[in-house]
């Protein structure tokens, strides 16, 4: 597994430093916005996690879409080529809780996704203001999931904490809608992102995080899911 | 600006301050009573020592502890329902009526978190006139 990491991040170094014969100039890509994830273990592991407490708490929220951003550096080859490399960051997390007038019992969990990768994008359309490209990324995809839960009863207290770490590889692929102002071109950006889903280890032992029903199966993140971002490209000459 | 950039800062880490506050559903109080060998008697004395005998019962609830203190001292703890401890003339400041304080924690069936984690009780207190005699005392 491992190895495809280092060809995927070796394959975006290599095409950030293709010969500039055919590069007309390169850039940058700065994108913001919102993505889906389908989490499913990690949903089923909050359900699990509500089932032990001995009140009826609830879930609050459950890994709902939230922020992505990336951050791109491209060379133009041949007026309709981007090719490139770059860093992606998606977060989520979800929460179930508590509270009645003598304390409150809560566990939260967050998620973060930190993506490097290779990135590839095509014009299809070109129009004097709007370009209209499909793009895509793969990427070696580092999730970093953090759990604590904690109770407080009158004066009394406790926290436990826990930190996993999953490595999958992940791609996706998208369409980009740039408006050119010179230098600069704004736009958005809307894509599907495939996660091939990672074991999650504990930080500290490296104990896999079992499925408390199953203890033959290891539970995974899943960044799988849809994205939609506006984006900034900036150009150099 | 900064107020934005602040804003698009604290969107990067997730976060959610919801939360299901409850307003527990009470059950029936647990039904206690309890009695000791000290309650048919009028300012017992004690010249040497005494022997206090307790037994608690509750229905519908836990028991969860009990104490006894004399003299702002706690002369004898437990969590058992049946039981028996000294008391002594020693244990008395001076000569003369001294209060003995007896109280036993129950569950409260309030449903809440502290009471789900025992961290919430009812309380019984007993309370005894004991007459200490100078004669007694060593």
């Amino acid at each position: 597994m491992n190895k495809h990491f280092t060809y995927l991040i070796a394959l975006a170094l290599l095409l950030l430093s293709m010969p500039p014969a055919r590069a007309q100039k390169g850039g940058f890509i700065l994108t913001g916005g919102i993505a889906s994830f389908r989490m499913t273990d990690m949903k089923y592991l909050q359900e699990y996690i509500l089932s032990t407490y001995p009140v009826e708490g609830r879930i609050t929220s459950s890994f709902p879409p939230y922020t992505s951003l990336s951050l791109t550096g491209f060379k133009q080859y041949y007026d309709y080529l981007r090719v490139g490399g770059g860093y992606s960051y998606s977060t989520t997390g979800g929460k179930s809780s508590y509270q009645d007038y003598s304390g409150q019992i809560v566990t939260e969990m967050n998620a973060t996704s930190h993506r490097l990768g290779a990135y590839l994008s095509y014009v299809i359309l070109d129009g004097d203001w709007l370009d209209l490209s499909l793009s895509g990324r793969l990427d070696a995809n580092y999730t970093s999931l953090f759990i604590e839960s904690h109770y407080r009863i009158y004066n009394a207290g406790n926290r436990i904490t826990n930190q996993y770490r999953s490595i999958s590889p992940s791609g996706c692929i998208g369409v980009e809608l740039m408006y050119e102002l010179n230098q600069l071109a704004l736009g958005v950006e809307g894509g599907y992102l495939v996660d091939l889903k990672g074991n999650l280890k504990d930080t500290d032992d490296g104990d896999p995080l079992q499925d408390p029903y199953d203890r033959e199966r290891v539970l995974t993140s899943d960044w799988t899911g849809w994205y939609a971002r506006f984006s900034i490209l900036i150009k150099f000459r | 600006m900064a107020i934005l950039l602040l804003a698009g800062l604290s969107s990067c880490f997730y976060t959610d301050s919801d939360m299901y506050f409850v307003e527990p559903v009470a059950d029936d109080p647990p039904v206690f009573s309890v009695g000791t060998n000290l309650d048919t008697l009028l300012y017992p004395e004690v010249f040497d020592s005494l022997e206090v005998e307790y037994i608690a019962e509750i229905t519908g609830g836990e028991f969860y502890y009990f104490y006894a203190r004399l003299a702002g001292s706690v002369v004898f703890e437990s969590d058992s329902t049946l039981g028996s401890f000294w008391i002594t003339s020693f244990m008395a400041d001076s000569a003369g009526i001294d209060t003995l304080y007896m109280n036993f924690y129950y569950s409260t069936n309030t449903n809440s978190l502290g009471d789900k984690f025992g961290y919430e009780a009812l309380v019984e207190e007993l309370k005894y006139a004991i007459d200490f005699k100078p004669g007694g005392k060593k």
